[in-house]
């Protein structure tokens, strides 16, 4: 995997599950940043790491922290895909193949969908990258609990009352 | 104090406002006025926070929910009907063309603002569901006050500092 902790991501530009163009700063929104590629809703590794990703929101959704997923589904597909898995942060689509070869990101032996390889990374509010997982093979993705790991750090780093002011 | 953005459902627009747009019911009776307020300051007994993001001048006509919850009933923030609400806001598959929660003090919900634009708009915020927590009226808004807010990226539900408007504003960097 090209992109490797310590470099910045990309600032790229797409399509949310809604249809309206974002940017990974603008979602990012001055919090920390988990972006995942996956290869698409027809995977069955992807539906069982999505199904990881769901419950962790949970904790997620109270800890100041972002979450964007993208692959290759058109906005309507990731739509409904992000609905039915009960997921409740951005999607982003790249139908077109955009960003695929610049992230170094194309799966090359699907010859079929042409996707995203999964891959997921802890990024900085300004898109460091703090940890990167190439989830090629499934026991490459990162465990909720590498996740809150990276979060926990990342979140130290950021925030100025990390340690409680008096 | 930072500058804020005050937002009052009034009778006719008034003149210390920065941006005001009259207001119609469904059927197309008059409805009063919306206006925002950019300041420090509370400019009149009615107003309630709002993210700031909402104001437009340039902005086109909008249907919106609007739920004013009584002063003497506002649920917390933090009640379970109104993380509901939230969480439902970010899981939409259709995103408003904005929404900002309302605030008048540091712990309690005093309201909601969802706008909408296109055919299915009031249709649409029948399901605004900020109404599960208080009473949604609909109403068609003018041009000139309301702009379009990208939806919030989730799946945070919390504000950034309990003195700001769910789902705008950020920590600051360091």
């Amino acid at each position: 995997m090209s992109i490797q902790p310590h470099e910045t991501f990309p600032d790229l530009v797409a399509l949310d599950h809604a249809g309206r163009s974002r940017s990974l700063s603008e979602l990012a929104g001055g919090d920390p940043l988990v972006l995942t590629t996956f290869r698409g809703f027809w995977c069955p590794k992807e539906q069982a790491f999505m199904r990881r990703l769901v419950a962790f929101q949970d904790e997620v959704e109270v800890a100041y922290s972002s979450v964007v997923s993208m692959s290759v589904d058109p906005p309507e597909v990731t739509a409904a895909f992000r609905a039915g898995l009960g997921a409740r942060w951005t999607f982003l689509a790249d139908p077109e193949r955009a960003h695929l070869d610049a992230l170094d990101l194309r799966e090359h032996t699907d010859t079929v969908h042409h996707p995203y390889r999964p891959a997921v990374f802890v990024l900085t509010p300004d898109l460091v990258v703090h940890s990167a997982y190439n989830g090629y093979w499934y026991w490459g993705r990162p465990g909720l609990d590498e996740l809150r790991v990276d979060l926990r750090e990342v979140t130290r780093s950021i925030r100025s009352d990390w340690e409680v002011p008096r | 104090m930072n500058e804020r953005c005050w937002l009052a459902l009034v009778d006719a627009a008034p003149p210390s406002a920065d941006a005001a747009a009259a207001l119609r019911t469904p059927d197309g009776d008059p409805a009063g006025w919306l206006a925002v307020w950019l300041q420090a300051s509370k400019p009149v007994r009615a107003a309630r926070r709002a993210d700031p993001r909402i104001v437009d001048p340039n902005g086109v006509a909008a249907a919106v929910s609007l739920v004013l919850p009584g002063r003497d009933a506002l649920p917390i923030f933090d009640d379970t009907a109104v993380q509901g609400a939230r969480r439902a806001v970010l899981a939409d598959a259709e995103p408003a063309d904005l929404v900002t929660t309302l605030l008048i003090d540091a712990s309690h919900f005093a309201g909601s603002l969802t706008a909408r634009r296109g055919p299915n708009a009031l249709a649409r915020l029948r399901d605004d569901p900020f109404r599960h927590v208080s009473l949604a009226t609909l109403l068609i808004v003018d041009g000139g006050l309301l702009g379009t807010v990208a939806p919030p990226p989730g799946p945070v539900i919390e504000r950034h500092g309990s003195d700001v408007p769910w789902p705008g504003g950020r920590f600051p960097a360091i």
